[in-house]
């Protein structure tokens, strides 16, 4: 047996940091394949891309590219993003009040603290009074946060439901959430074993 | 590392469709008898996925599941096509002194998209070879197992298996008394010697759709219904996640 865990380690296929988890620069890859919508600053023809077509970009009309390419050409100066609707003080505001007044998670997009970021971070210029917005985004986090903590009570070793809760938050509490339900599965699964 | 990758992509020799035709053609496809699939819509789930976001859901699934997945081989190759033709596209862009400035940054994001889209095949692949060699010994004594995997994937957990039976025996079990020169015994209180899935591990499952109802562990009843989110070990939602009712997130 000894020599098997020796095996794991030396296995090299996936580092170990990525064998139980994926990381948070994996997540905003995967975020980053949604679309947006921006104001190019460049015309291109419709091109297929592998994601898809994309265009024809003629300014200055509006176009829906995904992130990743809004990013792109934003970090040459040759688009403006529009912030999607859920990327506003307002919006926010409005989520917060509710997260802080139901039991709830509120309903915000499964990737939204990833494209959150991605936007505020070479677009913040085209968010509306973009301090504020991080600064509810900071609040709802860890407003959040603390709900997620008190769900570990409710942890059984059979189910719990985690309406709501986004693909960032999940992948926070993974390690600890897993190791826990493991935990208490083995202490059910005991009296029946032999 | 340029080299590595671009014989390893095309190695599997595949005829290359007329792909950069349509890209180069871009513009005059308007007409609409090429079929270029139009760009979903930004919150739009599920429904006709692309390519690339199946792709994406797959390899979401491989890292979070414990057990080894059916392997997506039809799709990898489809994918891995387009990745060679949007490169030659590239390629021939690029040799050409005349590019314009617009043609430019197409060059440039179609580079940038199959970079991206080689890091998901890559870490794909990765994550399987990862289980393969962990449960190397367990798939070869296991028939339904190796159906999962595609061809030169079980025939490199067999010789993953063999080497390293090989290396254990002549290293230090050759010199161990007979009855514990064994790698696959069973005593019992004891987890088996063969590393197995762990498939009680917990994973957190998003519902892609109404999903038929499942058997949780403590002997009550979960229907999911389209957006739901749970944390349930996987051997409960293990059919889910076969038929594509469910993802893991």
């Amino acid at each position: 047996m000894i020599f098997y865990t020796c095996i794991a380690d030396l296995v090299m296929a996936l580092p170990q940091s990525l064998r139980s988890s994926v990381t948070p620069l994996e997540l905003e890859l995967i975020a980053s394949e949604q679309l947006v919508e921006i104001v190019p600053l460049i015309s291109m023809e419709k091109t297929a891309f592998i994601s898809g077509a994309y265009g024809p970009l003629r300014p200055p009309n509006k176009s829906r590219i995904p992130l990743w390419m809004a990013t792109n050409l934003k970090q040459k100066k040759k688009c403006q993003i529009v912030p999607p609707d859920w990327l506003s003080v307002d919006f926010l505001q409005d989520r917060l009040n509710q997260e802080t007044s139901q039991q709830e998670f509120s309903n915000l997009p499964f990737r939204f603290t990833e494209i959150a970021k991605v936007i505020l971070d070479v677009a913040s210029d085209d968010v509306e009074n973009a301090d504020k917005v991080r600064s509810l985004l900071k609040d709802l986090r860890e407003a959040r946060q603390a709900k997620s903590r008190d769900g570990l009570q409710k942890l059984d070793h059979s189910e719990l439901t985690l309406s709501n809760l986004c693909a960032m938050e999940i992948n926070e509490i993974r390690p600890f959430f897993v190791q826990a339900m493991g935990v208490l599965t083995q202490l059910v699964r005991e009296p029946t074993a032999e | 590392m340029e080299d590595d990758d671009d014989n390893f992509f095309s190695s599997l020799n595949r005829p290359v469709n007329n792909f950069q035709n349509r890209l180069r053609n871009a513009p005059v496809d308007d007409d609409g008898d090429v079929p270029i699939r139009d760009a979903p819509l930004f919150f739009q789930e599920d429904e006709d996925e692309t390519p690339l976001q199946q792709l994406i859901r797959h390899w979401m699934n491989e890292r979070h599941a414990p057990d080894i997945l059916p392997t997506e081989e039809d799709l990898l190759s489809r994918l891995l096509d387009h990745i060679r033709s949007q490169s030659e596209t590239v390629q021939l862009l690029r040799s050409d002194p005349s590019s314009s400035e617009e043609e430019h940054f197409r060059i440039m994001l179609a580079q940038t998209e199959v970079e991206r889209v080689k890091f998901i095949v890559r870490s794909y692949l990765r994550t399987r070879l990862f289980k393969i060699e962990k449960y190397a010994r367990f798939i070869m004594t296991n028939p339904e197992v190796q159906q999962r995997l595609s061809e030169s994937e079980t025939d490199h957990a067999r010789r993953f298996a063999r080497l390293t039976d090989q290396h254990f025996y002549h290293s230090v079990l050759q010199s161990l008394p007979d009855t514990q020169q064994t790698l696959d015994d069973q005593p019992p209180f004891v987890p088996p010697m063969v590393t197995e899935p762990e498939k009680t591990r917990a994973v957190f499952v998003h519902a892609r759709q109404n999903c038929a109802p499942v058997r949780l562990p403590d002997g009550t009843g979960l229907e999911m219904q389209k957006g739901h989110i749970s944390l349930t070990p996987y051997a409960t939602v293990e059919q889910l996640i076969a038929r594509g009712e469910v993802e893991l997130v």
